[in-house]
C-alpha cells in the first residue's frame, strides 16, 4: 500500500519527470502562458499516459524488442488521435482549445519515457500508478511556472485580475518577457535550483572542484 | 505429468519467443492493424457529428458578428436569415459567378484543383497561400435594397498555422464593419489572442483604403490613426500576417476587381 | 531557396525560436561530441524524412491525394500524424542499428535519448510546418537540412558553452540542469534578434 502510495508521491519532487529526469521540456515552455492552457493540457496527458502505459503493460510479454519502440508509438499516437476526435464530435468547445496540443501530447518523452522505463517491465497496476505520478509530477511543474508566468506577464491568474494593470488604472506594468518563451526557461532553471537545494541529492557531481590555493600561515 | 492442454494457433503464436522472426513480423501486423482500425473507425464514424459541429459553430460565429454590428443586428431580425445573401465570386472578372449554387459551393476542394485555382508568384502571394482559388464565397446583407454589407472571408499564412477571418466592410466598402477569425493554430496565449473580443473590436470603424490604395495594418504597439490596429505583444510575426493576408484579398488578385464593380453600382 | 534556407537555420531556429526538440537538446548537451553526434543523427533523419513526408503527404495522405489510385474522394489526412511519425521512428531503428555497429562510443552515450529522437519535436514539427506551408519536394528537402543543421547548431552551441561552465563557481543547486535552462533562454532571446534579418 505504501509502495503505491510513493509510486504516486515520489515523482512529485524526487523523481519528477520535468526536473529530474529532462522529459516533457517542449510542452512545458509552449503552454504555460496561461494557468488555464496549463492545466488543460496536464489533465489530457495524465489520462493519455495513465491509459497507454495501462495497454502497453498489458501486452509487454509478446513485444519483440527490436520494434518495441514503434509499437508503442504507434499506441500511443492512436490513443491521441481517437481522445481528439472524441473530444471533436462531443465537446466541440473543449477541442478547440486542445487540438493544438494533441500533436504535442503524442509526441510528448514523457510519455514515451515512462513506458519504455516503465510500463514495459511492470503489471498494469503498478503502471498506471506510476503514470498518474508522472502525470502529477509533470503538471505540477507546469502549473507552477504557468502560475508565474501568468501572474507577472499579464496580471491574472486563471484569467481573474489579481493584479491591477497600469492599461486599466492601476499600478502594474506586466513583464511582457514573461510571455515569451525565454522566461519559461529561466523560471524553469530558478525551479530545478529550488528543488534542487531542497533536495541535495539530485545536485550533480563535480568533475572539478574551483581551485583554491593553499593559505600561506606566516610561521 | 500433466497432459499438456491442446493448444490453439492463436495460444502457440503467443507462445513464440519474441526474437523469432514470425512473431516480430505478426505482432507488428497485429498492432498496426488494432491502431489503423480504431483511428479509421473513430475517423470515418464521428466524421459527421465534427463536420456538423464546425459547420455549426462557423455559423454562430458569422451570426454573432453580424448580431453584433449596429444596424444590421435589427436587419436580420426582420428579415431573417435570409437577408445574408452567400455569393459565388469569380475573382479574376471581378463579378459574382452567374453558374455556380453557392449552396453546394465548397471552397476548399478548388482551392488545391490546378483547373479552378492559379499559381501565385512570390510577389503576389502576400498571404503564403500558394495557390489562388479562382472562386471565393462572400455574403452580402442588403437593406431595403440598398446593399448595407459585405462579409468577406479570407485567409492566410500566419506563424504557425492558416488564419482563418471574416472581415465585414460597410456599404462604402472602405470602412470595417468587424473582423473576426474563426480559425487559427497560432501560439496559444500570443498570436491566438487574435481571436479575443477585446483585439477584434478595435477593428470596428477603421478604414482599409486610403486614394485606393490598401492600407490597414497591424502595427507594434498602439495604433495611431483609422489605418492602423494595435498590435499583440508577444505575436508580432501573426501581426504581419494578417496585414499580408489582408491586403491581399482586398488586392487585385483578391476581392479587389469585385469590390471596385461594387463600388460603381455594379454586381 | 537561398533565404528559405537560411531563414530554417537562423530566424526559424526549430531550437530556439520554436522551442522543439527541447528533451534531447538539453539532456545530450553536456559534451561537445556527444552533442555533435546528435546533431548531425538529426541532421540525417531531417533531411531524409521531410522530403519522404512530403511524397507521402502529396501522393497518399492528403485530401485528393488517391487520385492515381482512383480514389479522388479519399482524405486521410488524420492519419498525417501517425504516418510522419512511423517514418521517423523507422528511420531512427536503422539509425540506431547503424550506430550501434560503427559508432559504438555514440550510441552509449545518447541511451534512452536516440530512441526519443523518434518523437523529437523538432524532427516531426519540421513535418508537420512543411505541411501547413505547402513546401514542394525540393523546398522541403532545403527545409529539411536547413531545420536540421540549425538545430545542431543550436545544440553545439550550448554543448561547447556548458562545458565552459563546469568550470565556473556556481551554487550548487544551479550547477549543470539549472544552469543549462538559464543560458539556453539568455541564447534564445539573441536568436530572436534574427527576426527580419534577411542574408540575401
Amino acid at each position: 500500500m505504501l509502495k503505491s502510495l510513493r509510486m504516486v508521491t515520489d515523482p512529485l519532487l524526487d523523481k519528477n519527470p520535468v526536473t529530474v529526469h529532462i522529459l516533457g521540456i517542449c510542452s512545458a515552455l509552449a503552454v504555460t502562458t496561461s494557468v488555464a492552457t496549463a492545466l488543460t493540457l496536464s489533465l489530457a496527458l495524465m489520462a493519455v499516459l495513465a491509459v497507454s502505459a495501462g495497454i502497453i503493460s498489458l501486452i509487454r510479454r509478446h513485444i519483440p524488442s527490436s520494434i518495441r519502440i514503434i509499437v508503442q508509438i504507434t499506441i500511443i499516437a492512436s490513443l491521441v488521435i481517437v481522445a481528439d476526435q472524441l473530444l471533436q464530435a462531443f465537446a466541440y468547445e473543449m477541442s478547440q482549445r486542445l487540438s493544438v496540443f494533441v500533436s504535442l501530447i503524442a509526441t510528448n518523452c514523457i510519455v514515451l519515457g515512462r513506458t519504455e522505463a516503465f510500463a514495459l517491465h511492470n503489471r498494469p497496476v503498478p503502471s498506471m500508478l506510476d503514470a498518474l505520478g508522472n502525470g502529477a509530477g509533470y503538471s505540477l511543474v507546469l502549473l507552477v511556472v504557468a502560475a508565474i508566468r501568468e501572474l507577472f506577464g499579464a496580471g491574472t491568474l486563471l484569467g481573474y485580475g489579481v493584479l491591477p494593470l497600469v492599461a486599466d488604472g492601476g499600478w502594474y506594468q506586466p513583464m511582457r518577457l514573461m510571455l515569451l518563451a525565454p522566461s519559461a526557461f529561466i523560471i524553469l532553471g530558478l525551479l530545478v535550483w529550488a528543488v534542487r537545494s531542497l533536495r541535495p541529492v539530485q545536485q550533480e557531481a563535480r568533475e572539478f572542484s574551483p581551485y583554491a590555493p593553499e593559505r600561506q600561515v606566516q610561521p | 505429468m500433466a497432459e499438456p492442454r491442446s493448444s490453439g494457433p492463436w495460444r502457440r503464436f503467443l507462445a513464440r519467443p519474441n526474437t523469432d522472426r514470425v512473431k516480430t513480423v505478426g505482432v507488428a501486423l497485429l498492432v498496426a492493424v488494432a491502431c489503423g482500425l480504431s483511428v479509421s473507425t473513430a475517423a470515418v464514424l464521428l466524421r459527421p457529428l465534427i463536420e456538423a459541429n464546425v459547420a455549426a459553430e462557423r455559423q454562430a460565429l458569422m451570426s454573432a458578428m453580424l448580431a453584433g454590428l449596429p444596424g444590421i443586428g435589427p436587419i436580420l431580425e426582420e428579415a431573417g436569415a435570409d437577408a445574408v445573401e452567400q455569393v459565388v465570386v469569380d475573382l479574376d472578372a471581378g463579378a459574382i459567378a452567374g453558374g455556380i449554387d453557392p449552396a453546394g459551393f465548397d471552397q476548399a476542394a478548388i482551392a488545391a484543383d490546378p483547373q479552378t485555382s492559379t499559381a501565385l508568384s512570390r510577389a503576389e502571394d502576400l498571404a503564403g497561400i500558394g495557390r489562388r482559388e479562382n472562386f471565393a464565397q462572400a455574403y452580402m446583407v442588403r437593406r431595403d435594397g440598398e446593399l448595407a454589407l459585405v462579409v468577406l472571408p479570407v485567409y492566410g499564412n500566419g506563424y504557425q498555422s492558416t488564419i482563418r477571418a471574416y472581415l465585414a466592410l460597410e456599404a462604402d466598402l472602405a470602412t470595417v464593419a468587424a473582423f473576426t477569425v474563426y480559425e487559427q493554430g497560432e501560439t496559444p496565449g500570443l498570436g491566438s489572442r487574435i481571436t479575443e473580443p477585446a483585439w477584434q473590436a478595435q477593428w470596428a470603424g477603421k478604414s482599409v483604403s486610403r486614394d485606393g490604395e490598401v492600407v490597414i495594418e497591424v502595427v507594434r504597439g498602439t495604433a495611431d490613426g483609422p489605418y492602423e490596429v494595435d498590435g499583440i505583444s508577444g505575436a508580432s510575426v501573426t501581426g504581419y500576417a494578417v496585414t499580408d493576408m489582408l491586403h491581399f484579398w482586398l488586392g487585385p488578385r483578391g476581392f479587389g476587381p469585385w469590390l471596385d464593380r461594387l463600388r460603381m453600382g455594379g454586381a | 531557396m537561398i533565404e528559405l534556407f537560411q531563414r530554417a537555420v537562423f530566424e526559424e531556429n526549430l531550437a530556439l525560436s520554436f522551442f522543439l526538440g527541447m528533451c534531447t537538446y538539453l539532456a545530450v548537451s553536456k559534451r561537445v561530441e556527444t552533442a555533435l553526434g546528435v546533431g548531425v543523427a538529426l541532421i540525417l533523419v531531417q533531411a531524409i524524412s521531410v522530403p519522404l513526408n512530403h511524397l507521402l503527404h502529396a501522393y497518399l495522405l492528403r485530401a485528393g491525394a488517391l487520385g492515381w489510385l482512383g480514389l479522388p474522394d479519399t482524405d486521410l489526412g488524420f492519419m498525417r500524424l501517425i504516418t510522419f511519425i512511423g517514418i521517423v521512428a523507422g528511420l531512427v531503428q536503422v539509425l540506431e542499428m547503424l550506430l550501434d555497429r560503427f559508432v559504438p562510443g555514440l550510441y552509449r552515450a545518447l541511451g534512452i535519448y536516440l530512441p526519443l529522437l523518434a518523437i523529437n519535436c523538432a524532427i516531426i514539427g519540421g513535418s508537420l510546418f512543411m505541411v501547413e506551408r505547402q513546401y514542394d519536394l525540393a523546398e522541403s528537402a532545403v527545409y529539411g537540412l536547413g531545420t536540421g543543421i540549425g538545430w545542431a547548431l543550436a545544440i553545439v552551441t550550448l554543448a561547447a558553452i556548458r562545458e565552459r561552465l563546469r568550470y565556473a563557481d556556481l551554487p550548487r543547486g544551479l550547477e549543470g540542469l539549472g544552469m543549462a535552462f538559464i543560458v539556453t533562454g539568455l541564447i534564445s532571446m539573441a536568436f530572436s534578434a534574427f527576426a527580419g534579418v534577411r542574408v540575401i
